[in-house]
C-alpha cells in the first residue's frame, strides 16, 4: 500500500495498488524516482561506513601498522582475536566498562524515572523547568568532561568544596580524578549529570502514553495508589524505560569523549573503558591490525545490541 | 496514544502533590544548573579569583579570560613595556598589568570558524540527502526497505573509534586527512542516518492526498514533492537540521583523532588552552561559554522536538 | 515487535509471525544479551573468551530470523 494511485484522490489509504497508473503521469516513474532519492544516501554510507568497515575486517587478520605502511603485510588469521579474547588486561578494561555502564544506567534510570514521574504531575511551570533540566544532555561531552575536571580540582574545585561543606572533610583531602577508588565514580557522576535528562524525557513520554481511563477504572476498583503504580504505571512505562536503558547502555559501552577528557583512562588504568584502550592501541601504539580486531569485537557487540534496540523502538512505536 | 480525559478526572493530582512534585523538580533543576552557571561565572573571573579557595561566588568581573582566549601574549621586562606607547585596546592594558604584551591572535577564532563551517556544511548535506531518502522510504515501495533503514541506523551506532581507524587510513591515502571536506563528509555520513529516520517520521505525517491532488492537477511526482511536500515538511526539516548541527558542533572523537591543525574544530581545542603554569581556567571557561551558548539557544528552540530527535523519530509526543 | 518500520506490514499476519518468528527472535535476543554479559562479567576468563563468538552467533541468527516472514 505504499504506492499510490493518482486516480483516486479521496479514498485515502484504501486504494489498491495499480502499478500502471503512476507511470502514465508525465515525468519520472516512481521506481526511478525512489532509487534516485535513496541512492545518494546509500552510496555515501557505503563509502564512509561500509567500505572502511570491510577494510577493518581485512586489517584485523593482518599485522599491518599504520606508522609502518611500507612494511610487508602478513596474513595472521584469527591470531589477534585469540590474543585479545584471552588477554586479562583487555578483560579488565571490559570490567571497567561494565562498572561504568551498569552504574550510570542504574542511576540515570532511577533518577530519570523519578523526575519524569514528578514532572508528570503537571505542576505550574513544568514546561520551563523541564527545558532547563534537559540542557546538560545537549552539550558537547568533550567540553563537559573538560569543565568537570575544573570542578573536580582538589584545591579549587567547586565539587570538592561542596562535598567538604556537607561532610566536614577537608576539600583537599580527596582527589576525585587522581584516586583509584574515586575516579571510576567521578566519571559515573558526570555521565549521570549529563544523561539523566535523556532517560527522564523518554520516561515522561511513556507516562504520558498511559490513558487516564485505566487509572479511572483502578480508582473505581479502589486500588491503592501504591498498587496503581506497580500494576499500571510501571508496566505500561516499561517499554519506554527499556528503550532508554538500551540506548544509554550502547552509548556508554562505546563511551570515549567525556572519559578521555576527564581522566584519560587514569589513574593507572582504573577508568580505562574499552574505547580508550582501543584508542591507545590504534593511535598511540599504532598496532593497527590488533586494534582493528578489537574494533570489530566492539562493533559486533554494539551491532547486536542495536538489533535489540530497534526491536524495542518498534515496540514503542506501535503504541 | 488515545486519552479519554473527563472534565473533572479522579486521576488529577491534588494541589499538595503538585506543589511537592514541583519543588523537588525545581530543586533538581537548580542543582543541575550549578556546574554550568559556575563555568559561565568563571569565564568572567580573573585568574586569581578563579583558583581561590574557598571558591568565590562574589568577585570583581574581569574580561581577562576572554582576552586570554583570543590572544597570545609574551612576557616582557617592565622597562620594555614602559618604553612602548599607550596600550592598544582593553586586552593589551590587561596584559600589561601582568608584565606582558599582546603578541597576536590565538587559534580560537580559526577553530571556531572550522566548527561553524564543518557543522553547517555537514548539516546541509545530511539534511538534503536525508530529505530525499526519507521521502523515498516514506512514499515508495522500496525492496528491502526495513533492512536498508536498519542499515542506515546501525551506521550511527558504530563506536567512533572503531570507525576512525579505517577512516584515518582512507583519508591518508586519498589526501583528505585534516581537511574540512573530509570532516564534512564524515559528519554527513553520521548525521544522514538521523536525518533519514527523523524526516521519515515527519513526512509520514503529511497526508498523501496533498500530493495526489497536486498530481491530478498536472504536477509530476517530483514537482509535487518540491511544491507540496517540502513546504509542509519545513518545520520537520528545520528541527532535523538543528539536531544535525548540534551533533556536528559537539563531536569530539573524530575531530581529535583525525584533525590536527587546518581542520581542527573547537571541542579538541578548548581543553588544550594552556596559560602560564597549568591550565588557564578563565580562558578555558570563556571558550566553553562561547561554545555552549548556541547550544543553549538551540535547545530552547527545539524543546518540542527533542523527544523525537533522541528516539530517531519513533516517539512523537 | 519486528524490524518493520511500517506498522501496516507489521500488523499483517501477526498471529502467524508470533508463533514462528517471535520465539526465535526472542532466543536470538537472549543469545546476544548473554554474549554481552559474558564479555563484561568479572568471574570467568573462559566465558569472556567465548563472548565474541556468542554475540556474533546471536547477531547472525537475529538477522536471519528477522527475514522469516511466515
Amino acid at each position: 500500500m505504499n504506492e499510490l494511485s493518482a486516480s483516486s484522490r479521496i479514498t485515502y489509504r484504501a486504494v489498491m495498488v495499480r502499478p500502471g497508473v503512476a507511470r502514465r503521469i508525465r515525468g519520472l516513474s516512481d521506481r526511478t524516482l525512489a532509487w534516485l532519492f535513496i541512492t545518494p544516501t546509500i552510496v555515501l554510507l557505503l563509502a564512509i561506513n561500509i567500505f572502511p568497515l570491510l577494510w577493518t575486517i581485512y586489517l584485523s587478520f593482518t599485522n599491518y601498522r599504520a606508522n609502518r605502511a611500507n612494511a610487508p603485510t602478513i596474513w595472521l588469521g584469527a591470531d589477534w582475536y585469540q590474543s585479545i579474547l584471552t588477554d586479562p588486561d583487555i578483560w579488565a578494561a571490559m570490567q571497567v566498562t561494565a562498572h561504568f555502564v551498569i552504574w550510570t544506567v542504574v542511576i540515570e534510570t532511577v533518577l530519570g524515572f523519578g523526575l519524569a514521574y514528578l514532572i508528570d504531575k503537571k505542576f505550574r511551570g513544568h514546561g520551563m523547568w523541564t527545558t532547563i533540566i534537559l540542557l546538560p544532555m545537549m552539550l558537547s561531552p568533550a567540553v563537559v568532561g573538560n569543565f568537570w575536571t575544573f570542578l573536580y580540582q582538589p584545591q579549587i574545585g567547586l565539587f570538592n568544596y561542596v562535598v567538604a561543606f556537607f561532610t566536614g572533610r577537608a576539600a583537599s583531602s580527596f582527589q576525585m580524578l587522581g584516586d583509584v577508588t574515586l575516579s571510576p565514580w567521578a566519571i559515573v557522576i558526570v555521565d549521570a549529570w549529563m544523561w539523566t535528562p535523556y532517560v527522564m524525557l523518554i520516561c515522561l513520554a511513556g507516562l504520558r502514553s498511559i490513558p487516564d481511563y485505566i487509572y479511572e477504572a483502578a480508582e473505581v476498583d479502589r486500588a491503592s495508589k501504591w498498587r496503581q503504580f506497580w500494576s499500571i504505571t510501571l508496566p505500561m512505562a516499561l517499554p519506554f524505560i527499556m528503550l532508554a536503558v538500551l540506548f544509554r547502555g550502547i552509548e556508554n559501552f562505546k563511551m570515549f569523549d567525556m572519559v578521555n577528557l576527564l581522566t584519560g583512562g587514569g589513574p593507572g588504568s582504573t577508568t580505562e573503558v574499552a574505547s580508550i584502550t582501543l584508542k591507545r592501541a590504534a593511535f598511540e601504539s599504532w598496532r593497527t591490525g590488533y586494534s582493528s580486531a578489537f574494533a570489530i569485537i566492539l562493533f559486533v557487540t554494539v551491532f547486536g545490541l542495536a538489533n535489540i534496540y530497534v526491536k524495542a523502538l518498534n515496540k514503542v512505536k506501535s503504541r | 496514544m488515545t486519552s479519554a480525559t473527563t472534565a473533572h478526572s479522579v486521576v488529577e493530582p491534588s494541589a499538595t502533590t503538585r506543589r511537592v512534585a514541583g519543588s523537588l523538580v525545581v530543586l533538581y533543576a537548580i542543582i543541575t544548573m550549578i556546574p554550568l552557571v559556575w563555568i559561565m561565572l568563571t569565564a568572567f573571573k580573573s585568574p586569581d579569583d578563579a583558583i581561590s579557595y574557598p571558591p568565590k561566588v562574589m568577585f570583581k568581573p574581569s574580561l581577562e579570560g576572554f582576552c586570554n582566549l583570543f590572544t597570545t601574549r609574551s612576557r616582557q621586562t617592565p622597562e620594555f613595556i614602559r618604553s612602548l606607547g599607550p596600550p592598544q585596546g582593553l586586552c593589551d592594558s590587561i596584559a600589561r598589568d601582568r608584565n606582558m604584551v599582546v603578541a597576536g591572535p590565538s587559534n580560537y577564532v580559526p577553530r571556531f570558524v572550522n566548527s561553524l563551517i564543518i557543522a553547517f556544511g555537514s548539516t546541509l548535506l545530511a539534511v538534503a540527502l536525508g530529505t530525499l531518502s526519507a521521502y523515498g522510504f516514506s512514499r515508495f515501495r522500496v525492496p528491502l526497505k526495513d533492512d536498508l533503514l536498519f542499515f542506515i541506523l546501525s551506521t550511527r551506532m558504530m563506536p567512533p573509534i572503531a570507525v576512525a581507524i579505517p577512516i584515518y587510513l582512507m583519508y591518508r591515502t586519498i589526501g583528505l586527512s585534516d581537511t574540512r571536506l573530509g570532516m564534512i563528509l564524515l559528519y554527513t555520513s553520521v548525521n544522514v542516518s538521523l536525518a533519514v529516520w527523523l524526516l521519515k517520521g515527519f513526512i509520514d505525517e503529511i497526508p498523501r492526498e496533498y500530493e495526489e491532488a497536486a498530481m491530478i492537477d498536472g504536477y509530476t511526482r517530483f514537482q509535487a514533492f518540491v511544491k507540496v511536500v517540502l513546504p509542509q515538511a519545513t518545520t520537520g526539516i528545520a528541527a532535523t537540521a538543528i539536531f544535525c548541527l548540534i551533533f556536528a558542533w559537539n563531536e569530539y572523537a573524530f575531530a581529535v583523532l583525525l584533525t590536527s591543525g587546518n581542520a581542527q574544530t573547537a571541542p579538541p581545542f578548548i581543553p588544550i588552552i594552556i596559560g602560564e603554569g597549568g591550565q588557564d581556567w578563565p580562558a578555558v571557561a570563556a571558550g566553553t561559554t562561547l561554545f555552549l551558548v548556541p547550544i543553549v539557544v538551540f535547545t530552547v528552540l527545539l524543546r518540542k522536538y527533542l523527544l523525537r530527535g533522541i528516539t530517531f523519530g519513533a516517539v512523537r509526543k | 515487535m519486528s524490524l518493520d518500520a511500517s506498522p501496516t506490514i507489521a500488523r499483517r499476519d501477526l498471529a502467524d509471525r508470533v508463533l514462528r518468528r517471535g520465539p526465535l527472535e526472542a532466543l536470538a535476543t537472549t543469545i546476544i544479551a548473554a554474549g554481552v554479559v559474558m564479555l563484561m562479567q568479572p568471574f570467568s576468563l573462559t566465558l569472556y573468551s567465548w563472548s565474541f563468538a556468542t554475540t556474533l552467533f546471536g547477531t547472525v541468527m537475529f538477522t536471519i530470523v528477522s527475514k522469516v516472514r511466515e
